[in-house]
């Protein structure tokens, strides 16, 4: 273990890291956000879906340090009454939660389509990059109103709040895996040829193997550089999902929905429903933006042009 | 070139057969557009009878047989809520998304070109630090906030441009056709903050394209060969390096403005602007399917005609990349 | 001597007001534009307020509720079956036509055709033509209400309307989908004559210079109609100066516009109440009368109207507001947080219990924050209620699925009268007679059916009312449903708009009389 720690920090990765200021700086501001959000029920004031604590009386109070807001809540009240503060924390679980899983879900499908559309070619190749257009020709909305749909039949009205955070999860890791695919398909084409791979199959080692033990790990770099701005890229789909209302519940807000309800307040003067959960939001995907960029320039400094 | 695009074609209209399919597998599932034509007092049983008339109960094989049957003489059914037939209103709201689009395009080409090509000169300056940060602040920023941000500063706070709508618009052809807002000053004002919105979220993507591929142009052999003969740094930065650059520019922006279209959608929502997205989710709010499905055609056809176009034109530049029919 | 200074004065006044105030432009922004030229394409509030603007009915509802002549000038009752009506003479329609007795026949058959007016006309035999400036029309029972259904009597130009357009299709026909001849086209009697539609981007009128109302202050030259859905686009849109007018205000931007100078709010009372029906078929504990008062006493209404609706709805507590026939002023809302944890207890349910919840998020004023508002009230009750919202066209769907327990409804009374209400809301549902057909709740009581019955034969209006009264004591005992408030009707406009006058509690805006100064 300890031989482990000491490669790490002689490392040119995190020799990178530790003279990169905006990298570190981002890095603990992201640590920041995961940690509230893995404690939010925890270090929040209040539990925002607990309705006994929600009381419409309360509703639309400016921040604390205004005459009219409350000592009781910091950032003042949603349009709902509750704490604007704890709805946000929560709210940025969501988000985070929602990051996370659709991330995988893209990279499994992405890996798993990329790895046999490159390493076995022809015709498997040509169908599975043609369903990879297919999907992305298809408009990430009507993938989710498709979606959901789909789960209101199986699940029924009733249960939309429940079944809302794994439901934009696939709604959105199935709108993106042909990201991963694309990438990984361009690797393993790159890989395939090479001798190691070559050697391989000399020694007679079976295709799935090959393509698992072998060419996969040689991929990994660009999965790791693509994650983090796929991450970055879901928190801002599941906001925009929610900002058209086809999101999570009105009862369970995310910080997409929650700008949504702030925008229809922004001239009555309660602009903090819209700002402090659109700065939150920004904030939150600018580190991980910004940590992508820097994984980018350190790892593979040719691989993402976009 | 011709097997190509031929087999281009063969595959387009497999994925339209699939898109149609979904979508009238989940036509059901989205509400009953009779309930929006008709007054909340109008009885059940003669919404029923207004259904049958439709057709829309009959079984799914007969709905969808009947619907590619007319498909193939180029009918992709009736808009229920514009009593016309579905691709006229498509074709009547395209010009705004496209000249929406458009004026977006224009604002990223006019910034990023400069700010890429400079960016990548002189990457430690601070100027390109700013530039740099700013692009990453810029794709960290949800598009409906920036939109939300610019109707309240320049529309209502400053009062200094209009907040909704394409204002005053032009018959170009004078048949109807095409309602431009570039020829009229009223037009071209309702254009810019809705552009600007579109723009802010490719516009950071852009600047950074430019500049690595310009970075990467400026390490290769010949540039440095160009600077051994002693060029004038201007000559080989804007006709050597920069000409190089343009290629993959180009090909990036083509297939880009096709995904442009895809975001118009949360644009054109904010600023009630009264293009194809606000058109997409306005049916879908009304459960008006046979747009939906008509609208989901013509996106899908755009997108692989794009595609098959920007193939085809790299294939022509650049000999190197062979196209995948010839293989 | 004294008639000539008045007609002197008289010509004079009219004089000043055409002189003083000259050719004004008016771009007004409603959250939807209508969706046809064809008045008897759809029966609805939007629909029927293009019918004032282009077109007249006989009589027409004011300020006050009472009935103004429109193209009927006068009217009597001939018998209980029977009421005259004396058409106004000298009545031009935007095509040139003469305004007579025939185009009122004409307009009751094809009322009849419509698949919306249909349900809106069963009470009537048909129109007789007594002679070309006089009519009678007759209904199959003593009809208490007549008056009242006149208001949509709005007379079309049989003669335009006649004959067969280009694709061969009679131009009278009324087509819910696909092109027809009234769709693009309309003559009426109205005030404004239509001259270009783009749907959902713009209608433009001007001013029929042949209006018969001569005496009408109305000064808009121009009126241009253009739909912004979205609430906050709409109120920007008219605080950057683009639109002249707009309605509905959402409630939370109240504030902001009464604060600005430039523009003005104005909100009238409406007729149209918000609840919930509690599906007892469903969900066995609504058949306990105990759990669905334990629901009523737990919902805070009024903090519902101030906080959601900032004061601009009517706290109600029964289905018609005050000044209907049923209307009853000791039932009060009751909010009572204490009591309905008592009465959950005795139902034996004080942990209460999990349901369903569907809800509208693009129908009433603010549903979709009602609805949330009201889950989290119900919580407080144990009552764990998991809610789903969703726009009207897919709403309406599930609603008569009856696929939650508890399903959100709005009504207004199409005849501005209480029975109304009951007919379509309360009464047990039967889809022959088409009772209940909004009662989502199953909600059924058969003395309910038997008064409201009763109260519609009963011309004589004092019993009516004392019928119509007990039904709302019954329902209100009975919780028979959840009662919100009453909406009001929003607009705001630029200061030089007279908005005042032209509204009504039926949401119809005369723009023909309004000013601009």
């Amino acid at each position: 273990m300890k031989n482990h720690m000491t490669r790490f920090r002689e490392s040119y990765f995190f020799y990178s890291f530790k003279r990169d200021k905006v990298a570190m700086a981002s890095f603990f501001i992201l640590l920041i956000f995961l940690l509230m959000s893995a404690s939010a029920p925890l270090i929040s004031p209040y539990d925002p879906y607990d309705s006994h604590n929600i009381d419409i009386m309360n509703s639309e109070m400016p921040p604390s340090w205004y005459d009219e807001g409350s000592p009781e809540f910091l950032l003042g009240t949603d349009n709902m009454g509750r704490d604007l503060l704890s709805t946000m924390i929560y709210g940025l679980r969501i988000s985070v939660l929602i990051g996370i899983g659709a991330v995988l879900l893209q990279a499994f499908i992405g890996i798993l389509v990329g790895l046999t559309a490159g390493y076995v070619g022809g015709k498997v190749d040509a169908v599975l990059m043609r369903v990879a257009d297919i999907q992305f020709s298809f408009p990430y909305l009507m993938v989710a109103i498709f979606i959901s749909a789909i789960f209101q039949i199986l699940f029924g009205i009733g249960s939309y709040e429940k079944m809302a955070v794994p439901l934009l999860i696939v709604i959105i890791g199935l709108a993106e895996w042909p990201v991963y695919a694309r990438t990984i398909r361009a690797s393993v084409m790159g890989e395939k040829n090479k001798e190691y791979v070559e050697a391989a199959r000399v020694i007679g080692l079976s295709r799935p193997v090959i393509m698992i033990r072998h060419v996969l790990p040689n991929t990994l770099t660009s999965v790791m550089v693509i994650s983090t701005i796929q991450v970055a890229n879901a928190v801002m789909s599941e906001a925009a999902l929610s900002f058209l209302g086809l999101g999570m519940p009105v009862t369970m807000p995310s910080l997409g929905s929650l700008i949504k309800s702030g925008f229809e307040y922004i001239f009555s003067g309660s602009w903090w429903i819209t700002i402090f959960p659109g700065l939150f939001l920004i904030l939150f995907v600018l580190v991980i933006n910004l940590l992508g960029d820097w994984l980018r320039d350190v790892l593979n400094p040719k691989l993402y042009k976009g | 070139m011709f097997a190509f695009i031929v087999r281009r074609i063969t595959q387009a209209l497999f994925v339209m057969l699939i898109i149609s399919m979904i979508g009238f597998a989940i036509k059901n599932k989205i509400g009953d557009p009779v309930r929006d034509l008709v007054g909340e007092r109008v009885t059940p049983a003669e919404r029923e009878q207004l259904r049958d008339k439709l057709g829309l109960n009959d079984p799914f094989f007969t709905q969808y047989s009947r619907f590619l049957k007319n498909a193939l003489q180029g009918d992709l059914g009736h808009s229920f809520f514009y009593k016309k037939p579905a691709l006229s209103v498509i074709v009547a709201k395209a010009p705004a998304t496209i000249e929406l689009v458009l004026g977006a395009a224009f604002i990223i080409i006019l910034v990023s070109l400069p700010l890429g090509v400079y960016t990548a000169l002189r990457p430690r300056s601070f100027f390109s630090r700013m530039v740099m940060g700013f692009s990453t602040l810029g794709v960290s920023i949800p598009v409906f906030l920036t939109a939300i941000m610019l109707i309240y500063i320049f529309g209502v706070q400053l009062n200094w441009l209009p907040s909704y709508g394409r204002g005053e618009t032009v018959d170009i052809f004078g048949n109807g056709w095409w309602q431009s807002g570039f020829l009229t000053r009223d037009g071209l004002l309702h254009l810019i903050l809705p552009c600007f919105a579109l723009a802010s979220i490719m516009l950071p993507l852009f600047i950074r394209l430019i500049r690595s591929e310009m970075m990467e142009v400026l390490e290769t052999e010949y540039i440095k060969y160009a600077w051994a003969k002693g060029l004038n740094p201007m000559r080989i930065w804007l006709v050597h390096a920069f000409k190089n650059t343009l290629l993959p520019v180009v090909t990036v922006f083509g297939v880009q403005i096709g995904i442009m279209f895809a975001f118009t959608i949360l644009t054109e929502t904010v600023f009630q602007w009264q293009g194809m997205g606000y058109m997409f989710l306005e049916a879908v709010e009304r459960s008006d399917i046979s747009l939906l499905i008509a609208y989901l055609i013509v996106v899908g056809s755009v997108f692989v005609i794009v595609n098959t176009v920007v193939d085809i034109i790299y294939g022509f530049i650049n000999p190197t990349v062979r196209i995948a029919g010839r293989t | 001597m004294k008639k000539l200074v008045l007609l002197v004065l008289a010509v004079f006044t009219v004089l000043t007001i055409n002189t003083a105030v000259g050719a004004k432009t008016m771009t007004v922004a409603l959250d939807a534009d209508p969706v046809s030229l064809d008045i008897h394409v759809q029966l609805s509030g939007g629909m029927l307020q293009l019918s004032h603007w282009c077109f007249d009915p006989l009589v027409r509802w004011t300020k006050e509720m009472t009935f103004e002549p429109r193209l009927a000038t006068k009217w009597e009752r001939i018998n209980e079956y029977r009421m005259r009506f004396y058409l106004r003479q000298g009545v031009k329609f935007h095509s040139g036509n003469t305004f007579t007795a025939k185009d009122v026949k004409w307009t009751f058959d094809r009322m009849r055709k419509s698949v919306d007016y249909k349900g809106l006309v069963e009470p009537f035999v048909g129109v007789a033509i007594i002679d070309d400036y006089t009519v009678d029309i007759v209904t199959a029972k003593p009809y208490a209400l007549l008056l009242n259904m006149a208001t949509y009597f709005f007379a079309m130009d049989s003669q335009f309307y006649s004959g067969q357009d280009d694709n061969g299709q009679p131009k009278d026909a009324i087509v819910k989908i696909g092109p027809s001849f009234a769709l693009n086209n309309a003559s009426g009697t109205g005030p404004f004559v239509v001259k270009s539609r783009e749907q959902g981007i713009r209608m433009v009128m001007e001013r029929f210079k042949d209006y018969w109302d001569t005496a009408s202050p109305g000064n808009v030259e121009t009126f241009i109609l253009t739909p912004i859905k979205e609430d906050a686009t709409r109120v920007a849109a008219l605080l950057s100066g683009d639109v002249d007018f707009i309605s509905p205000v959402p409630p939370q931007d109240f504030k902001r516009i009464e604060s600005d100078a430039k523009v003005k709010l104005v909100t009238c009372n409406g007729g149209r109440i918000i609840t919930l029906q509690l599906n007892q078929e469903r969900r066995p504990e609504f058949k306990d009368v105990r759990v669905r008062q334990a629901m009523v006493y737990a919902i805070n209404n009024q903090g519902i109207v101030d906080k959601i609706m900032k004061g601009t709805a009517t706290v109600a507590g029964q289905q018609g507001p005050e000044g209907y026939a049923g209307y009853k002023e000791n039932l009060v809302p009751r909010y009572d947080l204490e009591k309905a944890k008592k009465l959950m207890k005795e139902a034996g349910l004080e942990k209460g219990f999990e349901c369903t919840m569907i809800a509208p998020n693009n129908r009433y004023v603010n549903d979709e924050k009602i609805a949330e508002a009201a889950v989290q009230m119900l919580a407080k009750i144990n009552i764990k209620v998991n809610l789903k919202t969703m726009p009207k066209a897919q709403y309406w769907d599930e609603f008569d699925a009856k696929a939650a327990d508890i399903q959100m409804i709005g009504w207004h009374s199409d005849t501005e009268d209480s029975g109304n209400f009951t007919e379509f809301l309360a009464m047990c549902p039967n889809a022959e007679t088409g009772y209940g057909q909004y009662n989502s709740g199953n909600y059924c009581n058969k003395k309910i059916d038997e008064l409201t019955l009763a109260a519609q034969s009963e011309t004589d209006l004092a019993k009516r009312a004392k019928i119509l009264q007990e039904i709302e004591q019954i329902l209100y005992d009975d919780a028979a449903f959840i009662p919100f408030h009453w909406q009001n009707h929003s607009y705001a406009g630029k200061e030089n708009i007279e908005i005042e006058p032209v509204i009504n509690s039926m949401n119809f805006p005369y723009f023909g009389d309004i000013v601009v100064k």
